[in-house]
């Protein structure tokens, strides 16, 4: 088949609807006859379905693919090539830079079918597939004593081969790291179709796959490492009359010793926002909010810890507050898990930053974003897993009264203050469309030239994801 | 979410649906919840795909055809709305949606006509005892009947009991602690009178006199959630001529998808004339569990008398009583109360069972599948008797149960309790 044959336009009959079983395309045809129509999604309605992620509404895809094994994917890919058109990988569609929403007319490949999971618990390893719920696994494991500790806040949700995509964290990533760390090895498909197995050793391909996003190549299976999980957990909420102040109690609790489970803090606004949704009775006047575990095998240890932390706390002027027992602890993290949802109750859409700083400069990088929140006008949290100094400051905005314009710039300038104290630009979310833009002010020009070659090397037609992490390169 | 929906040209409905919408952050969150995503596994079949489906045909961007079978197939279950964040009223968007679009769809006749004997039948005891007792008959020739009259056949128990009717007023015994109406459903009456009776048992027990009051019909639900609006309305209004809130300390209903319908009035009146009176009305609506337990917690009830040997009791969330008027401790905490009864959790609980009011009807695939699924997870629990809220739930479960193969009881929570006090559990 030729791609003349092929030839699409964005705006194919799809507003007819479609003859049953037929396709609305001649990509959408092609790949129902290769893979069957119960893969092939063609129809608007069915299309429409399939253009936008948490942040933010792409293009209308041509077609989008459920494969159902690995083969599935290798042909779409070659069909998708054959007639000239982008692939985009998708998981649960919870990302939050716009990673799984396309931004040309595209097949979508969503692997939400792809649900296979092997525990191994004698080699403490776990095999899935990229459609597996990240929560699964730990679900699947826990009956051999063991779990999967990376633990985004949408683990409920979100998929191993999103989480891959985009390296996700959580607030066990402080202690334990993040889904990177976890991966011993991974299959992918290429752009030209061709599957490749890769192990963590010589280079650490597998590892430049991870948090690519889609735009070197398509996961189709990961070996995940599982842990037993720590004996015994202690939990502490702390709030401080400024954001500031949490901060420096972050930095003198690590300074001191203490190597928390989880270290997450969230503003006054976020807390606010939580406790309207749940009325938990969490500090609604603080200024900000500190919630802390400590874990490990040997509780003296555990509870030196926390004496450590709170003491940190007191002597940045907070108030501390310890969980008695697992059903206080379990709300106190109920109230962190639901901070981004929440904060949709407040403004119909929100600018999600992902900036990670230096430990050292917490204090500083807080009052600044604070700072720059409160001179703009729009309504600024912030939130995030601090102790690996990841902050999420986000800004909440309505799109019919406020411009999107000033939205990206005041993202900007945040992203500026950031590199500015020596971060990156994101941590855990990825740079997807949201800051493909704020990239040259983050990596040099030579730097930018050997991103670029890498993906020119593992997808020299930029078949796969396009838009996505790497400014045009025509601008370089 | 950000949209253009043109609330002017829609109307009162318009703004609850452009509400929903705008509320949304497309976050993903409800997807594991969902039923039908749990079986289909794409967007378009989930939560949030049907929010941005109705948002698109709203906007004109979208044919309401092309839309139409996803959201049909969703169960109206709420599970979403449990699993939101966010607090998206997916309720209220559906069942607004629904209406709107219903006069727009162009049907064929034989589903025209199930959808007309339904509306009809539902709402009238008396023509649904005759209907089932027909459909009793037709039983033999269900293999050569179309799918879409072997479902609701399926469904209908071995025996269809006698009508038993109501007494206006049942007096409270001893010391009169209360005074409530009673909402005595519909299609419940003619399948299983005995949970009236059970409630009618249990509520003069404990010194509550029960009213029910002339001229009740049909709660409306189920003619609102296939979208005959007008229908619904007349119905809804029915009621509130019929139920005067002041004269009573509660309107109770033992049917979920009821007691959810009856405290939706305010949402469907929403913009019209009886919206003040529909509020006053809803909020003295109770399910008989939430009005049990908290008879039990604030003056206690009567004693119940030990269940004759140690019963683990499997409690199934009906749809309607958890997720749609999160009432899920109360049925719970009563069937506590009776000595010797534990309680077991019910594996994927929060998953519908998949009757869904006329679901059984409409999708009779999915919602076999969803049957199957419930009834495996509840046999799984090995309970030596399995109770619920709902009269939907509870035909579902009790034919897919027995499909496969188990005798289990299947009782409404108040029947449970009606037997504790009889010594007969
Ligand atoms: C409320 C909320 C809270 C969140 N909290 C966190 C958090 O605490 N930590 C965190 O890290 N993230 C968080 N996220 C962001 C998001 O959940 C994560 O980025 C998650 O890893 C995305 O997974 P997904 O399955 O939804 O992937 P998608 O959003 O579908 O895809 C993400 C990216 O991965 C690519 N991709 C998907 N599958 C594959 C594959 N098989 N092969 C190659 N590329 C693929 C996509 O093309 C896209 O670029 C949150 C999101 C929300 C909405
Ligand atoms: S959980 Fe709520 S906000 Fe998130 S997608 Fe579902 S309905 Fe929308
Ligand atoms: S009401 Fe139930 S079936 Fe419908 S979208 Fe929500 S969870 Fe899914």
């Amino acid at each position: 088949m030729t791609t003349e044959k092929l030839a699409l336009t964005t705006n194919s009959p799809a507003h007819k609807p479609r003859s049953k079983g037929g396709a609305d395309n001649a990509l959408a045809a092609e790949l129902m006859r290769l893979l069957g129509p119960k893969k092939v999604l063609s129809s608007l309605a069915e299309r429409l379905s399939y253009r936008f992620d948490a942040i933010q509404f792409g293009v209308t895809p041509l077609a989008v693919v459920l494969p159902e094994s690995t083969e599935d994917v290798i042909a779409t890919v070659k069909a998708a090539r054959r007639a000239g058109v982008r692939i985009v990988g998708r998981g649960a569609a919870s990302g939050l830079s716009g990673g799984a929403a396309p931004m040309q007319p595209s097949v979508v490949i969503s692997f939400t079918r792809m649900t296979k999971l092997e525990i191994f618990p004698e080699r403490r390893e776990a095999i899935a597939q990229p459609g597996v719920i990240t929560l699964a696994v730990t679900d699947a494991a826990r009956p051999h004593g063991l779990i999967y500790p990376p633990d985004p806040a949408s683990f409920r949700t979100s998929t191993i081969g999103g989480n891959l995509g985009e390296n996700a964290g959580g607030p066990l990533c402080f202690k334990y790291g993040v889904t990177g760390d976890y991966v011993t090895a991974l299959d992918f498909v290429d752009a030209e179709g061709e599957l490749h197995t890769l192990k963590r050793d010589a280079y650490d391909l597998a590892g430049l796959l991870i948090g690519s996003e889609g735009t070197l190549g398509l996961i189709t299976s990961a070996t995940l490492r599982l842990t037993p999980p720590p004996k015994f957990t202690r939990t502490l909420m702390a709030h401080f009359a400024e954001v500031g102040q949490a901060a420096e109690a972050v930095s003198a609790a690590i300074a001191a010793g203490a190597v928390p489970g989880k270290l997450e803090f969230m503003d006054q606004a976020c807390t606010n926002a939580v406790e309207d949704y749940l009325h938990l009775g969490l500090p609604c006047d603080a200024g900000a909010v500190l919630l802390v575990d400590t874990d490990g095998d040997d509780l003296e240890t555990v509870e030196v810890e926390r004496a450590l932390v709170e003491a940190a706390c007191l002597e940045a002027g907070g108030v501390v507050r310890r969980a008695e027992g697992e059903a206080e602890a379990a709300a106190l993290w109920q109230a962190r898990r639901s901070v981004s949802p929440a904060l949709g109750r407040i403004r119909p859409q929100r600018m999600n930053e992902d900036i990670v700083v230096p430990r050292s400069v917490l204090p500083e990088v807080v009052r600044q974003i604070r700072a720059l929140g409160d001179a703009s006008g729009f309504k600024l949290v912030q939130f995030g897993h601090i102790g690996d100094g990841n902050l999420h400051p986000n800004i909440l905005f309505d799109p019919r009264k406020e411009s999107e314009e000033a939205v990206h710039a005041l993202a900007h300038e945040i992203a500026l203050v950031a590199l500015r104290h020596g971060g990156v630009l994101s941590g855990e979310h990825g740079i997807g469309t949201m800051k493909r833009d704020f990239m040259r002010d983050a990596v040099d020009a030579e730097t930018m030239a050997a991103l670029w070659n890498v993906k020119r090397a593992l997808d020299p037609s930029g078949a796969l994801n396009p838009g996505k992490i790497l400014p045009d390169e025509t601008h370089a | 979410m950000n949209n253009d929906i043109p609330v002017q040209a829609l109307g009162p409905q318009g703004e609850v649906m452009a509400h929903a919408v705008d509320a949304c952050v497309h976050c993903g969150f409800c997807l594991p919840a969902c039923p039908t995503y749990a079986l289909l596994g794409d967007e378009m079949d989930s939560p949030r795909g049907r929010i941005v489906l109705m948002k698109e045909v709203l906007e004109g961007g979208l044919d309401l055809l092309n839309a139409a079978p996803h959201l049909d197939r969703c169960l109206g279950c709420q599970a979403c709305v449990t699993a939101c964040p966010s607090g998206v009223p997916y309720g209220e968007l559906i069942t607004s949606f629904r209406g709107w679009s219903e006069p727009q769809r162009q049907r064929s006749p034989l589903d025209k006509a199930k959808r007309y004997a339904i509306l009809k039948a539902l709402p009238a005891p008396k023509l649904f005892s005759v209907a089932a007792r027909v459909g009793q008959y037709a039983k033999p020739l269900a293999p050569v009947l179309p799918a879409a009259l072997r479902g609701p056949l399926d469904l209908l128990p071995e025996h269809v009991p006698a009508m038993q009717p109501s007494p206006r007023v049942t007096p409270a015994q001893g010391q009169r602690r209360g005074r409530v109406a009673f909402l005595t459903g519909c299609a419940q009456q003619a399948l299983a009178p005995n949970f009236n009776a059970a409630t009618l048992r249990v509520l003069a027990r404990n010194g509550i006199e029960v009213v029910i009051p002339d001229g009740q019909g049909c709660c409306g639900a189920a003619a609102l959630h296939t979208g005959a609006r007008d229908e619904a309305l007349r119905l809804v209004r029915a009621n509130l001529d019929a139920f005067n809130p002041d004269e009573y300390d509660a309107i109770l209903s033992n049917a979920a998808g009821c007691g959810a319908g009856l405290k939706e009035y305010p949402i469907i009146l929403h913009g019209l004339h009886d919206e003040e009176r529909a509020k006053a009305f809803s909020a003295k609506v109770q399910d008989i569990s939430e009005y049990l337990a908290t008879l039990a917690r604030e003056e206690g009830l009567e004693p119940f008398m030990p269940a004759s040997r140690p019963l683990k009791i499997a409690y199934h969330d009906a749809c309607h009583l958890a997720h749609a008027q999160k009432v899920r401790s109360a049925p719970r905490e009563l069937l506590r109360m009776i000595p010797g009864v534990s309680i077991v959790e019910i594996p994927e609980g929060d998953l519908c069972c998949g009757s869904a009011g006329t679901y059984n009807l409409e999708q009779p695939e999915l919602a076999g599948q969803l049957g199957a699924r419930k009834a495996g997870h509840i046999l799984s629990t090995t309970p030596d008797l399995i109770a619920s809220g709902n009269i939907g739930c509870h035909t579902q479960i009790q034919s897919h149960v027995r499909r496969q193969g188990s005798p289990v009881p299947v009782m409404h929570t108040v029947e449970v309790l009606d037997l504790a006090y009889q010594g007969e559990l």
